[in-house]
């Protein structure tokens, strides 16, 4: 074909010139963690090394916990979801028109704003509001589900939850879709019980899907903000502050870009490396 | 005997099919319930609101509806919605068309590693890049515009359209070229046949993809708009920042706000696997 070497490049270019545009924010705030930069004392950051970092993550500071409840979150918000989303995944592989019904209406959540969908879990998780309510119907008692620092994590954890399960759903779906009925067939021959069909031969032929699921949710629910953000602000005190959140309050609120910029920095490490995993799997054809 | 084991085979099966029918029923139940109750409440009047314990039954009326669509804090967030959304998609198609194409019909060194940068992009936690924009927006008279805004949208917009609109262009047979080429067209022959058509559905479905993405996005215009340009996340969030709490006018525009992305939903059902995964996974 008559096309030049330089074609697709140019054809690149106006991406190209996008990623370098973001490059200069990028490069500007990175340097800014190693600085004291602060909007309310004057705008002439001093390089101070790396004592916004020794100062964050010395034991019992702000940045040591919020690094503990990102990891917390996450990790409850993934399994959480694993489980419930694959068990939803495989009920659904059933046939029945009935199926395609489900299947439309269980991903209304996740097409919701998740800013508009907290919102709505905030009305109800009122002291008075339907939830507590629907629990003295099985005679359980009422809390205080995002007012008290012990369940706060827990709720917003819900909500993330009724949010994301269908993306975990709809993925793990596709691959179960995409295992030919033969190798059912033929572990049924074999006269495999459903659980060790499920286990031993569905559950490492979906490898590549599981990577994918938890590669996406696991970045979203490291960086997550706007859940939190909705429902809580971090609070009560700070039982739901991560890195993502804790970044806004102190670098927009209290703009102390500096600080804020070594929060973001720590939080993008740990998102990266989660995302050069998926890079890996992809080279490797996994996926 | 053959007879006897394969009815009480057939029973089991039955029943587990009725225990699987209901727990999706239970999870439907879990997923729709939340709409359900805030659409009943966008139906009150204030005083069924905030009755305890929490009303189902009740005279409906339509008065919180009127009320929002009247009201600007509700009004100007959606326009600005509507404008943001609509310009980052333009500006995207316009960067990501070409990308794509050359991503996914051409052979060129450093391929994979510049795909891969660009899908960096959505993985990376917003305010890295907002923070500085912050600062820098400032003084740059970028603050609050919806100019600025569009450019920061394409932080999410691009890398989704490129890697969508990619994978749907490798859907299309490579010999398409070498047809094109032996009747003596160019690359731009080609180009222009698949993207008007062979591979528009697809297109098509990464846009309304993306449109979800943008219309659903919030950190963006929370720090880098103010009131002028606040859009529609940002502006409901609002409502319930107040002392007084309307919440069955803020429930009438939590319905206003999603509708119609139910609606364009329904249009890109099936795409929605390639738009969540960015194109990774083909459902």
């Amino acid at each position: 074909m008559n096309q030049s070497r330089r074609l697709p490049y140019l054809l690149l270019l106006p991406g190209i010139v996008l990623l370098l545009a973001v490059l200069y924010p990028f490069l500007s705030g990175v340097y800014w963690s190693f600085t004291d930069f602060d909007l309310t004392l004057g705008q002439n950051p001093e390089f101070t090394g790396l004592s916004n970092y020794t100062e964050a993550f010395r034991p019992s500071g702000d940045g040591l916990h919020s690094v503990v409840i990102t990891f917390a979150y996450a990790a409850m918000a993934v399994t959480a979801q694993l489980v419930l989303g694959f068990g939803v995944a495989l009920l659904l592989t059933r046939e029945g028109a009935h199926i395609k019904v489900f299947r439309a209406l269980i991903v209304l959540p996740l097409l919701m704003p998740p800013v508009v969908a907290t919102m709505m879990w905030r009305v109800m998780m009122t002291p008075d509001g339907v939830l507590n309510y629907m629990l003295s119907w099985v005679y359980l008692p009422p809390f205080d589900w995002l007012g008290t620092t012990s369940t706060a994590l827990f709720s917003v954890v819900l909500i993330d939850t009724w949010i994301y399960t269908p993306f975990v759903i709809l993925i793990l779906l596709a691959g179960m879709q995409s295992i030919p009925t033969e190798v059912h067939e033929a572990a049924r021959v074999d006269g495999a019980s459903y659980v060790r069909e499920v286990w031993n031969l569905v559950v490492p032929l979906l490898r590549p899907f599981f990577i994918i699921v938890i590669v996406f949710r696991g970045i979203d629910s490291l960086k997550m903000f706007d859940i939190i953000y909705t429902a809580t602000r971090g609070g009560p005190i700070d039982a739901t502050m991560n890195l993502h959140v804790q970044s806004y309050f102190t670098g927009i609120r209290a703009l102390d870009i500096g600080s804020s910029m070594t929060y973001l920095v720590v939080l993008w490490v740990l998102c990266y490396t989660l995302a050069f995993f998926l890079l890996r799997v992809r080279r490797g054809r996994l996926a | 005997m053959l007879g006897k084991s394969s009815t009480s085979a057939s029973r089991v099966r039955r029943r587990n099919g009725v225990l699987a029918f209901v727990a999706l029923l239970a999870y439907t139940a879990f997923a729709l319930f939340p709409l359900f109750w805030i659409f009943l409440m966008s139906l009150k009047v204030q005083r069924d609101v905030i009755a305890t314990p929490p009303k189902f039954f009740f005279t409906p009326t339509l008065a919180n509806y009127a009320e929002v669509l009247s009201r600007p804090d509700f009004l100007t967030p959606f326009k600005n919605s509507v404008i943001v959304t609509f310009g980052a998609l333009f500006l995207s198609a316009l960067i990501a068309l070409p990308a794509a194409y050359a991503l996914a019909r051409m052979e060129f060194r450093g391929k994979e590693d510049l795909a891969f940068a660009f899908l960096s992009l959505r993985f990376a936690p917003e305010l890295i890049i907002l923070l500085p924009l912050f600062v820098i927006y400032q003084s740059f008279g970028l603050y609050d515009t919806y100019i600025g805004l569009i450019l920061i949208y394409q932080l999410i917009t691009f890398p989704l359209m490129v890697w969508m609109m990619r994978s749907f262009l490798e859907d299309v047979p490579k010999e398409l070229e070498e047809a094109v080429q032996i009747d003596g067209g160019t690359w731009f022959t080609s180009f222009r046949m698949i993207i008007t058509r062979i591979a528009l559905p697809g297109l098509a479905a990464s846009c309304v993809l993306s449109f979800i993405y943008a219309w659903n996005h919030f950190v963006f215009a929370l720090v880098l708009a103010s009131q002028r340009t606040q859009v529609i996340t940002g502006g409901l969030l609002q409502f319930i920042s107040f002392e007084q709490i309307q919440w069955g006018s803020m429930a009438a525009g939590v319905m206003l706000a999603i509708v119609p992305e139910f609606i364009i939903a329904v249009f890109a059902l099936r795409y929605m696997i390639r738009g969540l995964t960015a194109g990774t996974v083909k459902g």
